[in-house]
């Protein structure tokens, strides 16, 4: 009994709360120093959503200013401004705070400790990102969330520097946030086999975080004691002695395992609902265990993928990291074969299918699908070198992994833990309209991105040339961009609603039926 | 786009096994949450699957490298692959060597003659032209699309890269593929092609027509 207690728990089985207006009843403290870590994960995951919603708006402005050649809506500064931030708020302000609160939410009760050690510094992170977000929106950088010196030092803002700061902020947070991870992962009763994948997952992505934000932090620093001139130091500007490649390979040593954490906290997140809505556990554990390995391993020395049009990287070594590059197909397939395993093993039950957060779950996988058949030619050389280097084939590349995968996963997460934390269900029918919003508007904005891509549409401008397939790319871009934050509107306004009228829950709000459960006996086991 | 490019081939297959690997895996989530059978894979088939996609990887890593390595041998051979990186050595193989600086915000090209235009370079339809490229302040690219060719260039490098011009005359886009700070866009340039047609049974590749633009 004790044995098959523990295998449910390792895989998310039993209903993890009982649904209670935990928001409804928080004071004013609560929400801003209370270390209780609900109150930490909700007031993560709504700043998240407010900062979807400003990154989101923002891409509004430049989806319009794009969607005609030859007419401007925004100038430059202002396009390139809005891009910086649009791309800065959706990763640090959204993405990673969202999943990794998420996180917080769950992993005290998926582990059974029921409460977040060092919660002090996950309030510390929180507190130290909402000073980078200030920072970022006072100083207005331009320079795009890669920062490339010595651009970035020479853009003629006199606030620039809050930009560089804000680097460094970034860095501190995500890094303190790695800790609480770790130190989490680590809380739970048994030995390594007994951990659940949520576990694994955040063990692994939290040590992740921690050696990562080094190098970004030198980065910030870097940029900004170049920028001050301090000391007569140069570390990135070529024109001092410095030097730009040193930039690129600190900078990339980040800003690859950047992509990977949101990446593994929103797949911790399958391996936690999916497991407690189809009421089965999940086809292998050991198979996740590897793949959540592998994929830590793999992150950090693959970096200088993203820069292979530079001489500085060739020969033998870029060799080595392409392969690298192509083998992170091994444990990303380790993944996706175990979720459609786990779906085609069992009878899916009906509350499944109906429950939105499944939805969302199902579609991330269909996105991340996507998203890695196209990273098919971003690893190899010759076709990124010379095809699709900073086309737009990349933004379609990184929209279907960030947004289609991880992002909806955040969202499918939401909606998972809503009626956990207001007590009320959210409504289905507005649910269902932000559902398919999202899943046409982003297949036609990422399809879109591909085939401008395809015909070497460059990132980064504001206006382009009439050239073939151009026009017509960009505008279908835009339209799926516009369906995307139509569906916005439906969650915002279901969330706000829902939590005053939503039809009250006071039992298990994802249950999978007797009938349901006999189902699933009744199956074949082989 | 006409399919003059350089890499076409290889570009081709690779677009087909992404568009497979995408409706494979979508198929199987569809199949996963729709189908009325029930299914429970081995861990032999999980394996075998991987087996597949190390071969995918291995495939994947010797036509890339394969296809780098064509640039060059296609330098001197007949004129299917159009252009190519090139290392330094042997510009008597060109028809036209142009010297590219790139700058904030736009590119300068020298011929042999060093004489200067900014932003448009002239060539006769056929020409094998060589860009030595360089910057003098930040990180830029060179990317032409009719050729399928693109270099970054960092300020502490230079790059060589070359291409066949089009047959047909008309004038194709330069552009630069990194951000470079708010003139990025304005960041464009035009490969013209006019004049005779290159004679396209030359021979002797090192021979030289008129160097001048």
């Amino acid at each position: 009994m004790a044995a098959r207690e523990m295998e449910e728990l390792r895989m998310g089985n039993p209903a993890h709360w009982m649904p209670e207006n935990i928001i409804g009843n928080m004071s004013l403290k609560d929400l801003l120093v209370s270390n209780d870590y609900r109150h930490i994960a909700i007031k993560g995951i709504f700043t998240a959503i407010i900062l979807l919603a400003v990154g989101g708006f923002f891409a509004m402005i430049f989806r319009s200013e794009l969607a005609l050649p030859d007419v401007q809506f925004v100038g430059a500064k202002v396009y390139m401004t809005l891009m910086t931030m649009h791309g800065m708020i959706m990763v640090f302000g959204f993405l990673i705070p969202m999943v990794v609160s998420i996180c917080y939410y769950m992993l005290p009760r998926v582990l059974g400790t029921d409460r977040l050690y060092w919660a002090g510094a996950a309030q510390l992170s929180y507190w130290i990102l909402i000073a980078a977000a200030v920072l970022l929106v006072i100083g207005r950088p331009d320079f795009t969330w890669t920062a490339y010196a010595p651009m970035s030092i020479r853009t003629g803002n006199a606030y620039i520097w809050m930009g560089h700061v804000a680097i460094i902020l970034v860095a501190v947070s995500e890094f303190f946030a790695g800790a609480v991870l770790v130190r989490n992962a680590m809380s739970g009763k048994g030995g390594w086999s007994d951990t659940p994948l949520m576990a694994w997952a955040c063990g692994t992505v939290g040590l992740l975080f921690m050696a990562s934000t080094l190098p970004l932090a030198f980065v910030g620093y870097g940029l900004l004691a170049d920028w001050a001139g301090w000391g007569n130091t140069a570390y990135f500007d070529p024109a001092r002695g410095g030097s730009v490649q040193f930039f690129l390979y600190m900078f990339w040593t980040y800003g690859h395992p950047a992509v990977y954490l949101p990446f593994v906290p929103a797949i911790a997140i399958i391996y936690t609902i999916m497991p407690r809505i189809l009421g089965n556990p999940m086809w292998s554990y050991w198979s996740g265990v590897i793949a959540f390995v592998l994929l830590a391993l793999g992150a950090m020395p693959i970096g200088p993928h993203h820069f292979q049009p530079l001489y500085t990287v060739s020969g033998g070594y870029e060799r080595f990291v392409q392969i690298l590059t192509l083998l992170v197909f091994i444990p990303s397939v380790l993944h996706v074969f175990n979720w459609t395993a786990t779906l085609f093993m069992n009878p899916i039950p009906d509350s499944a299918r109906r429950s939105i957060p499944f939805k969302f779950m199902v579609m991330s996988i269909a996105f991340i699908v996507y998203g890695g058949a196209t990273a098919f030619l971003n690893a190899q050389i010759a076709p990124d070198s010379d095809f699709i280097h900073n086309t737009y084939w990349i933004p379609a590349h990184f929209h279907a992994m960030f947004f289609g995968f991880a992002g909806q996963m955040a969202i499918a997460g939401f909606y998972y833990l809503y009626p956990y934390f207001t007590g009320r269900m959210f409504h289905q029918g507005m649910a269902n309209a932000h559902f398919w919003l999202w899943q046409i508007g982003l297949f036609i904005k990422i399809t879109a991105m591909g085939v401008a891509g395809y015909l070497y549409f460059p990132r980064w401008v504001y206006d382009y040339l009439d050239l073939p397939g151009w026009p017509e790319a960009q505008l279908f871009i835009t339209i799926g961009g516009f369906l995307v934050g139509l569906g916005f509107l439906f969650f915002a306004v279901n969330l706000a609603w829902s939590a005053r009228y939503g039809n009250a829950v006071d039992d298990d709000p994802w249950p999978v039926t007797d009938d349901e459960k006999a189902a699933v006996a009744a199956a074949p086991a082989e | 786009m006409e399919n003059a490019l350089g890499i076409w081939g290889p570009q081709a297959v690779m677009m087909a096994v992404t568009a497979s690997f995408t409706v494979l895996g979508m198929g199987m989530l569809l199949a996963a949450v729709f189908m009325k059978k029930r299914w429970k894979p081995t861990y032999t088939f999980e394996l075998g699957f991987i087996a597949v996609m190390l071969g995918l990887v291995f495939y994947a890593d010797q036509l890339s490298v394969g296809t780098y390595a064509a640039y060059q041998e296609n330098l001197n051979a007949d004129e299917k692959k159009v252009s190519g990186k090139y290392t330094g050595k042997g510009e008597a193989a060109f028809d036209r060597v142009v010297t590219v600086v790139a700058f904030q915000w736009g590119f300068a090209f020298i011929n042999e003659k060093k004489q200067m235009s900014r932003n448009a370079v002239v060539v006769k339809p056929g020409e094998k032209v060589l860009f030595k490229i360089v910057s003098n302040d930040l990180i830029h690219g060179f990317n032409i699309p009719v050729a399928q060719i693109t270099a970054e260039i960092d300020p502490d490098g230079k790059r060589e890269v070359w291409i066949k011009a089009p047959d047909k005359p008309g004038k194709y886009l330069i552009q630069c593929v990194n951000y470079c700070g708010v003139g990025h866009t304005q960041m464009k340039a035009w490969l013209v092609v006019k004049g005779d047609a290159h004679s396209a049974e030359r021979k002797n590749h090192g021979e030289k027509t008129n160097g001048g633009a």
